[in-house]
């Protein structure tokens, strides 16, 4: 910085000019113009927005959702939003331009879902996408439109589908599904729409698409009718079940056929009946394509149960038309009584008398009438042996009674009549009897014959025969054991047992042990409350007694008292005797013996033991039994025993000895008093412990 | 950088009869017309400087909006096709709690274009109006927006890794949105236009307002 270098000028542009500043500015410029290009062209890319309006949104998103023409990409939904009182849906979809003009009023947009039917799967590649909305128009420029009415369901006929466009009608149940198929000789050629109930309720109507190439398959004498489930029948060449396809077995379907040729063509538009079954649908075909049916009326005078509105009426065997009404009539003047009959109204197809197909009901009517001058009369006939249904049959009648078909002013022609075929019912019973004679009786009852032989022989082959005889054996041996001695002792023996116990307790109750007992007893405690109060006055008595004794002491006072010891002895003895005492232990032991057997027996001894033991038991019982016959005789004896030591203690009531001894005497005899009576008393509670030991 | 802080005069090349090469520094006598050591075309004030940073500004400006409109990332996921703007990648990472990476994203993609946008316009309106800002200051914000305007194609570099590495057939794709090349031309206008700014403008601007006020 030492000196400053002197100021110079510059020049303030380098020489570019105008070019670098335009250059520059070129590039926003550009910018601009690229980014104005571009939104014009994207803008005037737009095609225009439509409106459908749907009933759900359903899967529909903005921005996403794709409208579909032919499974291309012509749209998208930019925005949805409600109708106006949130009614509906709105799907605001901008077009394509290039498809934009043939979007027109007649075009019919719905949403694409994936559907699981009968027929298959359709829209499977929406599970994964999503759903779309297919919009289908003709290929025709036709007066534009921006909103439309979107349906859930593809429409059956596009826009631009050719086909033959028909409608179905039907009153059967069932017969109509969403896209059924329309089957001819198993393929189809056609569906069925949506069904829906006519506004009257009394139908179901959809329409329906036959297939552009198929079309010369229908006119108007086709026919419909329902092929949906299967149908089974069971006559002379078998059981028979039938259905057209596994779809139609699930999801119905309509077949068709043309029974009679001469058709019309049939344009767009048409009604077809469908009907339930094939024959329906063949027997209808008469029925509308004929001109008016000739009524005429038929007075029948017999029981005409069977007979309804419906009825076929038929000519040898030809149906030609049916019974129309029926109802009573009371005409006097005509039939020459009051006598009800039965006013049947037929209805009949002139075309189907073999008349060409412009016959008048006139020409018919006269034709008729001729016949009927020939012969021809209605009769009843039975239409089915099962039902008992009856039908109106015209036949010719030889040599019968002039008549005429009249026709009395504006009431129907009268058709005369002869007598009810109701021997056609019985012929054909008759014939059933007549087939049941013809039945081959005869064979099938030498053919059961031979089989009778046939199981004779069976029968009386020797193995066979063995079986028997080793059953018979085998029962001989069981007959064997149960009649065999032993076996058939028991009961016996035991029931002498029983009856000899029974007997046994009978007179022990017949001798009245008890009370006899009893009375000893009481005796004896009479005695010994004597004794007692005899000892209890004793130191009272002993003076008087020392003084008796003393007046006494000249009595034979040895001879007393050796004949009262002995006295006492032999008490003493018979109280002790064997006999005695013996009795409860010989029970009891027989009781016990009794018992072990019993046990024994119950354990399955052998029949030997039973036998012993009754045997031993008889003894037992028997033992019994001489006790007891010696126990009043004991019983006596004690008795007198008793009085005889009252007397003596009276008399011997001076001595403390000599009390003391016939005191210690007295309670022995007690003591054995007692336990007969406790022996007698158990006997006579419970006869049955003898047996059972209890 | 260095006089930064130093409350010096500054004595600019121009005043002392020099043109310096923008390219190698290099200075010259101020007739010198192409610099003889680097071949560069040696001019001691770009007058059309302005107008270029004007111009080049806009067209940054230009491609930013659409670049702030349109998807920049287009994922393809399985069954759902998903595009994000930049700022609403950025408030959707924030949704998931990549506050870190969101808050990078938009300081590289919002904060940053937006500061070199404003950052040129003050420049280039304050080197106009002569005046009332001190100079390094103004140099000092000239040097960020050239350090950092650079940085700005991490969004760009995000995207292409992204398309390049996620493209699973089927399962899971991204490609890059429209944005993408909105942004980057953006950046690449906004770059542009700041090197066209010629920095020794705003001492220029120093010098008048020292004339002015020496005359005043």
């Amino acid at each position: 910085m030492a000196e400053t270098p002197p100021k110079v000028e510059i020049s303030k542009t380098r020489k570019r000019g105008v070019s670098g500043i335009a250059f520059v500015w070129l590039i926003p410029l550009l910018a601009l113009v690229v980014a104005f290009g571009v939104a014009w062209q994207s803008y005037s890319a737009r095609g225009p927005v439509i409106i459908v309006t749907f009933k759900d949104g359903s899967g529909i998103s903005a921005g996403e959702t794709k409208l579909k023409y032919r499974d291309i990409d012509v749209g998208e939904v930019e925005k949805i939003g409600f109708s106006a009182g949130l009614t509906e849906v709105e799907a605001h979809i901008r077009l394509e331009k290039d498809i934009a003009e043939y979007v027109d009023a007649s075009s019919v947009f719905w949403i694409v879902e994936p559907e699981v039917t009968a027929q298959g799967i359709t829209g499977l590649s929406t599970v994964l996408s999503g759903v779309y909305i297919e919009g289908s128009w003709d290929e025709e420029v036709g007066t534009p439109s921006s909103e439309f009415r979107g349906s859930d369901v593809a429409p059956l006929i596009k826009p631009g589908n050719t086909g033959l466009q028909i409608a179905f009608r039907t009153t059967t149940n069932g017969s109509l599904t969403d896209n059924a198929p329309i089957l001819f000789r198993g393929i189809q050629i056609g569906k069925v729409g949506r069904a829906q109930i006519a506004r009257s309720g009394a139908f179901a109507i959809s329409e329906a698409l036959i297939y552009e190439e198929h079309r010369h398959l229908i006119n108007s004498s086709t026919r419909f009718w329902e092929t949906s489930g299967f149908t089974f029948s069971v006559g002379p060449t078998g059981a028979e079940i039938d259905f057209q396809s596994l779809a139609t077995l699930i999801g119905g379907g309509v077949t068709f056929d043309t029974f009679v040729s001469g058709g019309d063509s049939v344009r767009d538009g048409e009604v077809f009946e469908v009907y339930d079954a094939k024959e329906t649908a063949r027997s209808s075909l008469f029925r509308i394509s004929e001109v008016d049916p000739l009524q005429i009326s038929v007075i029948f005078d017999e029981n005409v149960s069977g007979l309804t509105v419906g009825a076929p009426v038929e000519l040898i065997g030809l149906r030609i038309g049916s019974v129309e009404s029926l109802s009573g009539i009371v005409d006097v003047n005509q039939f020459g009584d009051s006598r009800v009959r039965l006013n049947v109204i037929i209805s009949i197809q002139p075309s189907r008398l073999g008349m060409s197909v412009d016959t008048s009901p006139e020409s018919a009517l006269a034709l008729l009438q001729e016949r009927v001058a020939n012969g021809l009369r209605a009769r009843l006939a039975s239409a089915s042996l099962l039902t008992g249904r009856l039908k109106v049959e015209l036949v010719e009648v030889e040599d019968a009674p002039p008549a005429r078909l009249t026709q009395l002013g504006t009431d129907l022609p009268i058709m005369p009549t002869t007598k009810g075929e109701t021997s056609d019912a019985a012929a054909t019973v008759e014939g059933v009897f007549t087939r049941i004679n013809n039945l081959p009786i005869e064979e099938l009852l030498n053919s059961a014959i031979n089989v009778m032989n046939s199981a004779d022989v069976l029968i009386s082959n020797g193995d066979l025969q063995k079986i028997p005889a080793d059953v018979s054996a085998l029962l001989g041996d069981i007959s064997n054991i149960v009649t065999s001695d032993d076996v058939k002792n028991i009961p016996v023996a035991l029931n002498a047992t029983l009856i000899r116990v029974e007997g046994f307790v009978a007179e022990l109750e017949r001798q009245r042990i008890a009370e006899v007992l009893g009375t000893t007893l009481s005796a004896a405690s009479e005695a010994a409350e004597a004794v007692t109060s005899s000892v209890v006055g004793v130191p009272e008595l002993v003076a008087d007694i020392q003084t008796v004794a003393q007046k006494a002491a000249t009595l034979e006072f040895d001879v007393l008292i050796e004949e009262l010891t002995s006295l006492t002895s032999s008490a003493n003895a018979l109280v002790s005797s064997p006999e005695t005492a013996q009795l409860p232990v010989a029970l009891s032991g027989a009781l016990d013996q009794l018992n072990a057997t019993l046990k024994e027996l119950r354990e399955g001894g052998a029949v030997q033991n039973v036998n012993q033991t009754l045997a031993s038991a008889r003894t037992a019982a028997d033992s019994i039994a001489v006790s007891a016959r010696d126990l009043p005789r004991v019983i006596t004896q004690l008795n007198g025993l008793f009085a005889q030591a009252g007397r003596t203690i009276e008399g011997f009531d001076k001595g403390d000895e000599l009390s003391r001894s016939a005191e210690s005497a007295l309670r022995d005899i007690a003591q054995a008093a007692k336990a007969l009576e406790k022996l007698a008393r158990t006997i006579e509670r419970n006869p049955n412990s003898l047996l059972l030991g209890r | 950088m260095e006089l930064s802080g130093t409350p010096q005069k500054t004595v600019t090349a121009r005043a002392t009869g020099l043109v310096a090469c923008t390219r190698c520094a290099r200075a010259w006598p101020l007739e010198t017309e192409v610099c003889g050591c680097c071949g560069a075309t040696l001019v001691s004030r770009d007058v059309h400087s302005l107008q270029r940073v004007w111009a080049l500004w806009l067209v940054g400006l230009m491609c930013y909006v659409p670049s702030n409109i349109f998807p920049m990332l287009r994922t393809e996921q399985l069954f759902s096709v998903d595009e994000s703007t930049i700022i609403g990648g950025a408030v959707e990472l924030a949704h998931h709690g990549a506050y870190g990476i969101s808050a990078i994203i938009l300081f590289a993609s919002v904060v940053i274009p937006i500061g070199k946008f404003w950052a040129i316009a003050f420049l280039a309106l304050s080197v106009r109006q002569r005046g009332g800002y001190a100079s390094r200051h103004r140099l000092l914000i000239y040097e960020v927006v050239e350090y950092i305007g650079r940085w700005s194609m991490v969004d760009i570099f995000v995207v292409a890794i992204l398309s390049a590495l996620v493209q699973l057939q089927g399962l899971a794709s991204i490609t890059p949105g429209p944005a993408a090349f909105f942004f980057a031309l953006s950046v690449i206008f906004t770059m542009l236009s700041a090197q066209s700014f010629d920095p020794r403008m705003i001492w220029d601007a120093e010098a008048d307002t020292e004339e002015v006020s020496d005359h005043g």
